[in-house]
Formats: structure tokens, C-alpha cells, sequence
């Protein structure tokens, strides 16, 4: 782990956010994170997906968002929530290709701001998972600290850096295409999908994270922090 | 927002009973689960632990163990666990192990006693008890069976009989009146520019229209044709053209297919069928004096056989069907043999054994059976004029079409050609001092059934059998050990267990691992019990009286044993369908998920009688 991610890790990054924080971010902070030493199967999680219109969360914009909650290891279907946000700027050709989601879409959807509004407390307290998260804190972070005035940090489980240490601990040279969702959902004996959208992605990472908890540990007493980022 | 859970919805659409379910209640489902994850080998329930969610496999598979650790099922993608549980309010009843790396979904108790309440299949597929599962399966298969539903189940295009005949609307009453001749048909189509149908014309037309009307033969086809006949599609059911027919008072319906004529169907077709049907079969034989006729004859009992089950015949019925035909060409080549050899020197009875001898023969049968001779019998006297019978009529019925049996229990066999006394000894040995040889023996001999001769002297012998083996403690446990050595396929892969490698890789072998155990429990439970039927449906009937079974494990078995059977000779009617030899092998793929879970159920009812039977009279009870 490099030296910036320990200090936007760490609790005294935490509290000097904290303090700059306004609206419903304030609101976040406010609930505690959860302990690393809680045993995962204890720990509430809440795997999330986004699909922008690229890769740079500073020039490019969130489109759609996608999450369901993991409670004592149990994938909870009633908890999904599938939202669509209008950009700021028109969307781009390249990007409707990627997603299919075209302005007639999006044009009655919420702005960012809303949408932030709207799943912030479902981020609160819980621990984010997601497949190669950098991409979902560098989005959440950069709409947060434009927004509400501050960046966001979370606890991260990222389901590709628990592929990558399992790839490594076994010693096997890396096939290509080896950390993607679909590959690893295969190795796992998770079912495909079809579908490819926000949530449907979320919850495709949230299979995998079950799958990357049970081979560690079936009955889930490890701790949180054995399996953060 | 469903969309996103519609690979959840998809998935449930695709598996019983979830399929039964109205799609608005399905689409709402995924809502109602949660998902877990279990690692191979992860111990999932136990007897009384807590359970309160439906299981459903969305990939993987599970083993369900009783208490006592006997497999009672292996589980794969679609299938459910935890089923018990929500009848025994929370509690589950048997040990669920994950074979595989398994996403489980999970719907919570209330959801699906809410569904149960609600939607009486759903519910049906899930009490509690296999059996229970099973005949609720077999009522709703039943329900074809009633005689509107028979010609329901025959399309047009399985009843055109022969190549279309037709003429062009050009021709003359005498050419087509010539053609019909000369084709030996009743019905003539008239066509328009080679195969637009103008009209039709039938021997009726040739009577009342010509005949009595004096009318002259030059002219055209046209003046006394029925133009633009009434006709039938080549999908529709036999049952639609019968009340085509009958609303219109017509006899002939062209078939058409995209504006073309493609065949004619007449009553005659629906009458040539009822040629088939094995009354007449029978009749035929009785008339005929050479074995290789009567061969024509049975070489039609797989067609027999296809129609029977086409038309909704039980396997039970099929079953007897098919071996009147067997006794009846038996019973002919026993008259011809005593017309070419003379009348019997003393009186002998012929005995069918094996699945001629229980009436449960199907489309491919050997021979089983044996002569019992009168105790007057004097091997240096009378022995050539039997054994020269005896060959008779088994090369005879080897000629006819069934085959001679592998292990020669044939009276073509000296062993097998005996007076009571020497019957008497065999009977007596096999029963006081059974051992392996005499068991395989058992499944034959012990279901002896008259087919020709004096029946009298089967009688005496028969009660003596009877008799001797209703006590016979150590011959029971005998008899169960053999039969407890054919195993049920409970589990396949995900499913059950089949046949690995060779010709018959990846099968169920329908025989020895589903109709033969059966057989087997209600031998055993006959014979205990003093019971002297054959008829495996009969014994199991009359088994319920006595305490060895119990009356619902009586009934389960009889809706195994007819599940079983029939899903085998449906299996054997695919492949006469198809033109191949018919076989036992039934690739589980080849059956719908309805079908795969009933055939399941059974399966597991015969292990739980097979169980129930080794503690009633296995070997510990002695």
C-alpha cells in the first residue's frame, strides 16, 4: 500500500475531512466507520457500481449508479438500487455506445447532486465493495468535494486486489483478462450474466466478494481488516 | 428496476415448480431473495437446525443425507433444500453438504408458505413427502388420459398414409375413374396447374353422381368434383380432423401445407390404425401355421407399443398388451407343435416366467419359460416327444422375434423341462438352502404364470411354493441382500447418478436401476406374505393388506413403478420413432425438469422401501 493511500486511509484524515464537510457528506461522517477488527460476517457492505462517460474524474461524469448491501454475508436483493444521473455536459458518442444510456434517458434523471444525496446514507457506516475501486472513490470523491465540500473516504474491499493478492499467494503466472469480473465470477462457480449495467455489475461483485470471503474463511470470523484494501 | 433482476427472474422462469408461478409473481421474486455463498464441502444444514429460508441452487449442488448419514439426494442448479424445514416449522430434517462451490438464493419462510397458500402446484411440488410429490406429478399426467385427449395426442401428419393421388382438371370422369382404379384409392384430388387444388372427387361422387345420374364417363372431372374441398393442416390433431369430417359429413380431407396439397386422410386412416390394435394382432396370429408369419405380426408390436403410449395406455396396460401378444403366439406354436408331434403322451402345463410371466413385457423381451410335466412322465418313454415340443416352440417364438434367453431358462433346456416332483425338489432347494446362483434363478421362477396345457398341475405346486417360502425367514433375507444389490441412481452429477463411459456413457439404465428393484421389493413382499400373484401392480395391491408395508410405501411404489415404466417405454417409443433399436438407456437431458424431479421422487421412494424392506426382513431379523 503506498504512503497517500495509509494517509486517506487513516482516522486523522478522516477527522480533517470531516471538519470541511457540508450537507449530506456531514451527515456521512457522522457514522462511524466500521471497526477493522470486526469480523466480516459482522460488517455491512454495500457493493456499488458506476458507469461514466470516462475514465477521469475530473473531466468525465457519472451517468449511472448501482448498489446492493451485504448483511451477514448474504447478498440482500431487496436493497438494490439502480439510478440514472444527467451530466452536466451532453453525452458524448463513445460513451453511449459503452453504456447505452442516451440523454432522452437521463434527461428526467436527478442531478449528481440529488443522486449523492440519495445514497450517501446508505454508504454510511457500511464498507464499499467493488471491482477495481479506484475508478468508484475517485468519482464518489472528486462529486463529493465539488459538491459537499470534501472528499469522501470509505473502508474499501476491492474485489480485484483480493483476486490479485489470490493469484499471487498461489504462485501462477497471470493469464490475461484473469482479474476480470466475468473470469473470476467463473472461477468462482458464480453464474454469467448477461446484462451489463450499473447494478448488474454490483451485484456480479458482490457474488464474487462472497466467494472471495468463503475461501478465506467459510465461517466469515476473519477480521475487516484482513480483506481491505 | 426489475429489469436489472430479470437474469434472477430468467433463471426462476426456467426451473419447476418456480415455472408455475403467474410472471408477475415471479418477476417480483428476486426482491424477496438474499444470496449466499458456500464453499465445497461447507456443511450447510443439519437435522433441527434452524432454517428458515427455501434454498434455491442457482449454481453448484448439494448432497441431502438423513440423520442416520443414508444419501437420500443429490441436488443441482434449480433444484431446493431446506424444503422440510419449512414444513417442520423452521427446523430442518436431513444434513445439506455442498459438493461444489454454490450461489444459494435464499426466500424466506413466509414468502413461500405466502406462495404456497396461493398457488396450489407450487404448493403440490413441495409437501413434504416424495410420494405425495410424485402422484401429484402422476394426476397431472394423467389428465390426457380420457379418450378425447387420445386423438388429441396424434397429429394429421402421423396418419397420411400413402402418397398423394391426383389429376388435372382437364381429365374425364373415365380417366379418373381409370386412375382410382388403377392407384386403389377411394378419393381422387383434382388440381389447377400442377399443384392448385380445384376440387376433390371420391368413389361416392363415381356413384351418385355418375352412375345414378346416367351420366356420361367423357365428361369432365369438373362437373361432378366437390370444388374447393374442406381440408386440414398437416399440425393439426387427429381429434380435429375427426370433427372436421364429422361436422361436414365428409370422408376424405386433403391435408395442405402452405397452399399445397402434401396427403389425403380418410376415415380409413383412423380405421387402419384400429388394424393395429392388438385384438386383431391377436386374431391374426391364432389363424396363422408359420412361425415366420406370425413374425410379421410381432415385428408391429413396436408400433403397437408407440400408439399405446401416444394414446395415454398406462404402462401397467401397455404392459399386458404387449404380452397377450407374446402368450398368444406362444399358445399357437404349442397347438401346431402338438398337431405335427401328436397329442402330449401325459398332461403338461407351459409355464411363462420372467416379464412374460408378470405381464410386464415391453418392445424388447426374451424368452423366459419352462414345462412342468405330469408326474406320469417317463423321461425313456415320453422324453423325445417333449423335448422335440419344447424345441418347437422356442425356436419358434426365437423365430417370431423373441429372442432366446441368455441364460437358457427355456424349456428347450433339459434342466427346465421336468415333472412337479423334480419341480418340487428345485423349489424346495432354492428356498431351504438359498445361495447366488439360485437367487438369479428366483427372479424367474418365481413368477410363474400358465400360458398352455393342463393347469392343474401348476396348482399343487404352486401352493407348495407358496407355502414354504411365506416362513422361510433366512430365504427372505436372502432374497432382500439380492435385491438390495441393485442400486437406485440417486444422483448424477448434479442430478443422479448415471452410467459412466462405454456405449452407454452418461445414461440412467431405466432397467436395472429403476423397474428391477422394484420388481424385486414386491416379489419379496408376496412371498412373505403368502400372496400368490405375479403381476408386480397386483402384488404391491395386495401387499397393502399385510404388515410388511406399509399401505402409503405400497402406494408410493405402485406410482413409482408406473412413473419408471412409463418414462422408460416413452423413452423406447422415442427411439422406434426415430428408427433405432429401443433400448433402457435414458439420457436425463432427454427429459423435461418436470419430468427429472418426479423421476427423482421415485427413485428415492424405492431407496426408502428398499430401506423399510432390509429392516422388515433383512438379514438382522434373523
Amino acid at each position: 500500500m503506498g504512503l497517500r493511500q495509509k494517509i486517506i486511509d487513516s482516522d486523522f484524515y478522516r477527522q480533517m475531512v470531516q471538519r470541511r464537510a457540508t450537507g449530506p457528506l456531514r451527515a456521512y461522517y457522522d457514522i462511524p466507520a466500521a471497526d477493522p477488527d470486526t469480523p466480516v460476517r459482522d460488517v455491512e457492505f454495500v457493493a456499488l457500481d458506476l458507469e461514466t462517460t470516462g475514465l477521469d474524474p475530473k473531466q468525465d461524469e457519472i451517468v449511472s449508479i448501482g448498489l446492493v448491501i451485504i448483511r451477514r454475508l448474504e447478498v440482500d436483493f431487496s436493497s438494490c438500487q439502480h439510478l440514472l444521473v444527467r451530466p452536466k455536459k451532453e453525452l458524448s458518442e463513445s460513451s453511449v455506445i459503452v453504456h447505452r444510456i442516451f440523454d432522452t434517458d437521463v434527461e428526467q434523471a436527478p442531478d449528481i447532486e440529488i443522486a449523492l444525496a440519495h445514497i450517501l446514507p446508505i454508504l454510511a457506516g457500511r464498507v464499499l465493495v467493488a471491482h477495481h475501486a479506484p475508478i468508484e472513490l475517485g468519482f464518489l470523491g472528486h462529486a463529493c468535494k465539488r459538491y459537499f465540500g470534501a472528499s469522501l473516504q470509505m473502508p474499501t474491499v476491492d474485489t480485484l486486489v483480493l483476486a490479485l493478492r489470490d493469484l499471487h499467494r498461489q504462485g501462477q503466472p497471470m493469464k490475461s483478462g484473469a482479474l476480470k469480473l466475468e473470469t473470476l465470477r467463473h472461477t468462482h462457480n458464480l453464474p454469467p450474466y448477461r446484462i451489463h449495467n450499473a447494478l448488474s455489475d454490483a451485484i456480479a461483485a458482490s457474488g464474487l466478494f462472497l466467494a472471495q470471503i468463503a475461501k478465506r474463511d467459510p465461517k466469515g470470523e476473519l477480521e475487516l481488516r484482513r480483506v481491505l484494501r | 428496476m426489475s429489469l436489472e433482476l430479470k437474469e434472477i427472474s430468467d433463471f426462476l422462469k426456467q426451473h419447476h415448480p418456480f415455472d408455475l408461478l403467474p410472471d408477475d409473481v415471479i418477476n417480483a421474486l428476486p426482491k424477496r431473495l438474499t444470496a449466499r455463498y458456500f464453499r465445497k464441502g461447507t456443511k450447510v444444514l443439519s437435522p433441527e437446525q434452524q432454517c428458515l429460508h427455501l434454498h434455491i441452487i442457482r449454481t453448484g449442488g448439494t448432497e441431502t443425507r438423513d440423520p442416520d448419514g443414508q444419501l437420500l439426494a443429490r441436488l443441482g442448479e434449480g433444484e431446493c433444500f431446506g424444503v422440510r424445514a419449512m414444513f417442520r416449522n423452521g427446523k430442518a430434517a436431513n444434513n445439506i453438504t455442498m459438493l461444489e462451490d454454490s450461489l444459494v438464493y435464499l426466500l424466506p419462510e413466509k414468502d413461500f408458505h405466502d406462495l404456497a397458500g396461493k398457488y396450489p402446484q407450487f404448493n403440490y411440488f413441495f409437501e413434504q413427502m416424495g410420494g405425495a410429490r410424485l402422484r401429484s406429478g402422476m394426476q397431472l399426467l394423467e389428465k390426457r388420459d380420457d379418450d378425447q385427449l387420445k386423438l388429441m395426442s396424434i397429429r394429421v401428419s402421423d396418419l397420411i398414409a400413402r402418397d398423394l393421388v391426383s389429376i388435372d382438371i382437364g381429365a374425364s370422369i373415365l380417366e379418373a375413374g381409370k386412375l382410382m382404379s388403377a392407384e386403389r384409392v377411394s378419393c381422387l384430388l383434382i388440381t389447377q396447374n400442377g399443384d392448385k387444388v380445384a376440387g376433390i372427387m371420391t368413389d361416392r361422387d363415381l356413384r351418385n353422381r355418375v352412375v345414378a345420374e346416367a351420366r356420361s364417363f367423357d365428361e369432365p372431372v369438373t362437373n361432378i368434383m366437390t370444388p374447393n374441398p374442406i381440408s386440414i393442416g398437416p399440425d393439426d390433431y387427429a381429434f380435429d380432423a375427426l370433427l372436421t369430417m364429422t361436422r361436414h359429413n365428409v370422408r376424405h380431407l386433403p391435408v395442405m401445407k402452405d397452399g399445397k396439397a402434401i396427403g389425403m386422410i380418410t376415415t380409413n386412416n383412423l380405421l387402419a390404425r384400429q388394424s393395429l390394435s392388438a385384438v386383431h394382432m391377436v386374431g391374426r396370429i391364432r389363424k396363422m401355421t408359420r412361425p415366420a408369419d406370425m413374425a410379421k405380426v410381432i415385428a408391429q408390436v413396436p408400433e403397437l407399443l408407440s400408439n399405446l403410449i401416444e394414446a395415454g395406455a398406462t404402462s401397467r396396460n401397455a404392459g399386458h398388451i404387449v404380452t397377450t401378444l407374446s402368450d398368444a403366439a406362444t399358445s399357437r406354436l404349442l397347438q401346431l407343435a402338438e398337431e405335427k408331434f401328436g397329442p402330449p403322451p401325459v398332461p403338461y402345463v407351459w409355464m411363462a416366467g420372467g416379464s412374460q410371466g408378470r405381464q410386464e413385457q415391453t418392445a424388447l423381451s426374451d424368452q423366459d419359460n419352462c414345462l412342468i410335466l405330469d408326474d406320469a412322465y417317463d423321461p425313456d418313454q415320453h422324453g423325445d416327444y417333449f423335448k422335440s415340443l419344447a424345441d418347437y416352440v422356442c425356436d419358434g417364438l426365437d423365430t417370431v422375434g423373441y429372442v432366446y434367453c441368455p441364460g437358457e431358462m427355456m424349456a428347450k433346456t433339459a434342466e427346465w423341462r421336468q415333472p412337479v416332483r423334480v419341480w418340487q425338489q428345485y423349489f424346495n432347494k432354492w428356498i431351504e438352502q438359498p445361495e447366488p446362483k439360485a437367487l438369479m434363478l428366483c427372479s424367474v421362477w418365481f413368477d410363474l404364470r400358465v400360458i398352455h396345457g393342463t393347469r392343474a398341475i401348476f396348482e399343487d405346486l404352486h401352493r407348495m411354493i407358496v407355502t414354504k417360502a411365506k416362513g422361510n425367514r433366512i430365504f427372505l433375507a436372502y432374497m432382500v441382500g439380492n435385491a438390495l444389490t441393485h442400486h437406485v441412481p440417486l444422483g448424477f452429477f448434479k442430478n443422479f447418478v448415471m452410467i459412466r463411459g462405454g456405449e452407454h456413457d452418461r445414461t440412467l439404465d431405466m432397467k436395472h436401476n429403476g423397474v428391477v428393484p422394484i420388481v424385486d421389493i414386491a416379489r419379496i413382499h408376496a412371498l412373505a406374505n403368502g400372496i400368490d400373484v405375479v403381476n408386480t401392480y397386483e402384488r404391491l395391491e395386495a401387499a397393502m393388506a399385510f404388515p410388511s408395508i406399509s399401505k402409503q410405501g405400497a402406494s408410493d411404489l405402485l406410482d413409482a413403478f408406473e412413473f419408471i415404466s412409463i418414462t422408460r417405454l416413452k423413452h423406447q417409443v422415442r427411439q422406434i420413432r426415430d428408427g433405432d433399436r429401443p433400448d433402457n438407456f435414458l439420457h436425463p437431458e432427454s427429459l423435461s425438469a418436470f419430468e427429472r424431479t418426479h423421476l427423482k421422487d421415485a427413485f428415492s421412494v424405492i431407496k426408502n422401501l428398499q430401506a423399510a424392506l432390509e429392516s422388515a426382513f433383512g438379514k438382522s431379523g434373523t
